[in-house]
């Protein structure tokens, strides 16, 4: 058995793994937390995207709506990725050849990513915008990036219960 | 808006991509309402999870052929507000259940009514499923036996 | 035409058969709900925060609240346009659910209070620090829009 498949059988097997899988009420609060919190990581950074295109917000600096609203993402993410570690941890057997979860995990890193692409290579002329309502190119598709991929998490997730 | 609109149709695009040609949500979606069964078998295993509980019997056919068949059934916590608990089914019960067949042809079923050995009748569907005996709650309602 | 009739209607309208016939159509209206969900929570956690003074400091609450609004509005539409195709598969079920009705009850609450006393709340609150009264209304909508997010959880597993 290939390695990762031996760690995934192995949390699945575990005393925690099994009570989880097998509760009447914490899986499915661990699992109503873990979809709701979606607004608070996906929702806040949509909303500073859609900033970035331009689209919402205008009167307020790019640097300065991401510095009100990064932290409300941040905790965001953080609810979500300790839910989902224990969702992963009850089902980690099931969700180790599930194609949907899969893709899920390799979007989850490219999301991880993209703002670490996005603080190095353009952040730094943050105050070059202060002056413009309109983005530059590449802050655009950072933006539009950013959004594809959190979108395709969500949908990635929601599509796990399908295989 | 039309950068909201292009966004829009791109997350649809991608959601289609995302989806494999069967899906797994509903009664509708997955079990067939055209194909009732009801099966009587002992029981092989037992898998008390979230978030659907299954079960496994053993159906002798009018030819002697036995075949596995898988139960589906309500998450725990739904099962246990119906007073059916993890420990009621044991490996070797021999139960009876009325359901009705996965549209994919294979050998499973839902469990909407399930007798147990002690000759209790339990709905097995989900809350909300939409399935025969759905009313929404999590009680459900009990179909008649058929057959 | 009762509230019953009207349910049954939708199951039997085209849209119940093609979303009751379907393999994969009801996984891709649940997901665009999802995602709107996503964008509707989203925009109003900012504008709450910045009526409760948390956020976005010194900024015209009343602007904020105009400017979101059309991601908020836009996005409860496709919530409210996939929830009736939702519906329309499972229209009976909805119809008895505890859950859905106490979501519909919570929607129209919070729908209703958006349009009133909280928009009545951000004009108040200006670009200064919250109002008299702005913070419950920000903690009345909070608590509103998470209620209906809730019983929407609670239809399929209670």
């Amino acid at each position: 058995m290939p390695f990762l498949q031996h760690l995934c059988q192995l949390l699945y097997d575990s005393h925690i793994g099994t009570a989880i899988r097998e509760s009447n009420n914490a899986f499915p609060i661990i699992e109503s937390v873990h979809v709701l919190s979606i607004t608070l990581l996906f929702g806040t950074i949509a909303v500073l995207d859609l900033r970035m295109l331009g689209l919402v917000l205008r009167p307020i600096a790019i640097p300065r709506l991401a510095r009100n609203i990064l932290p409300l993402t941040a905790c965001g993410f953080a609810i979500s990725i300790s839910s989902g570690f224990l969702l992963f941890w009850a089902e980690a057997a099931k969700n180790y050849a599930n194609p949907a979860f899969r893709v899920k995990l390799v979007l989850l890193a490219l999301g991880g990513l993209n703002p670490l692409v996005f603080h190095t290579l353009i952040y730094r002329r943050a105050g070059d915008w202060e002056a413009h309502p309109a983005s530059p190119w590449r802050v655009r598709t950072a933006a539009l990036t950013s959004l594809a991929i959190w979108s395709g998490v969500i949908i990635a997730g929601r599509a796990i219960a399908y295989f | 808006m039309k950068a909201r609109l292009a966004f829009a149709a791109a997350v649809l695009a991608l959601a289609i991509s995302a989806l494999p040609a069967y899906a797994h949500h509903s009664f509708a979606a997955e079990f067939d309402a055209t194909q009732p069964v009801r099966l009587t078998g002992k029981i092989t295993r037992i898998e008390w999870t979230n978030p659907h509980t299954y079960f496994y019997i053993d159906v002798t056919g009018p030819d002697g052929k036995v075949t596995n068949w898988s139960i589906e059934g309500a998450s725990p916590g739904a099962l246990s507000r119906r007073a059916w608990n993890r420990g009621d089914l044991k490996l070797g019960d021999t139960v009876t259940v009325e359901g009705y067949r996965a549209k994919s042809g294979a050998n499973v079923a839902d469990g909407r009514r399930v007798t147990l050995p002690d000759g209790r009748a339990l709905y097995g569907g989900s809350p909300g499923d939409g399935g025969p005996g759905d009313n929404g709650t999590d009680q459900g309602a009990l179909p008649a036996a058929n057959k | 035409m009762s509230l019953h009739d009207a349910f049954m209607a939708l199951a039997h309208s085209p849209l119940g058969h093609a979303m009751q016939r379907s393999k994969w159509d009801f996984a891709l209206v649940e997901m665009v709900h999802l995602l709107a969900l996503a964008l509707l929570g989203g925009s109003v956690l900012i504008v709450d925060l910045r009526l409760l003074g948390l956020i976005l400091k010194g900024e015209s609450a009343p602007a904020i609240g105009r400017d979101l609004s059309r991601l908020l509005l836009g996005s409860l539409t496709v919530m409210i346009l996939s929830g009736i195709a939702m519906v329309s598969e499972e229209a009976g079920k909805c119809y008895y659910s505890p859950a859905f009705r106490c979501k519909m009850a919570l929607l129209a609450s919070a729908i209703l209070f958006y349009f009133t006393l909280h928009r009545r709340a951000l004009l108040r609150t200006g670009t200064g620090a919250p109002a008299p009264g702005a913070r419950v209304a920000a903690v009345v909508s909070l608590i509103l829009w998470l209620g209906v997010g809730i019983a929407g959880r609670a239809i399929g597993l209670l």
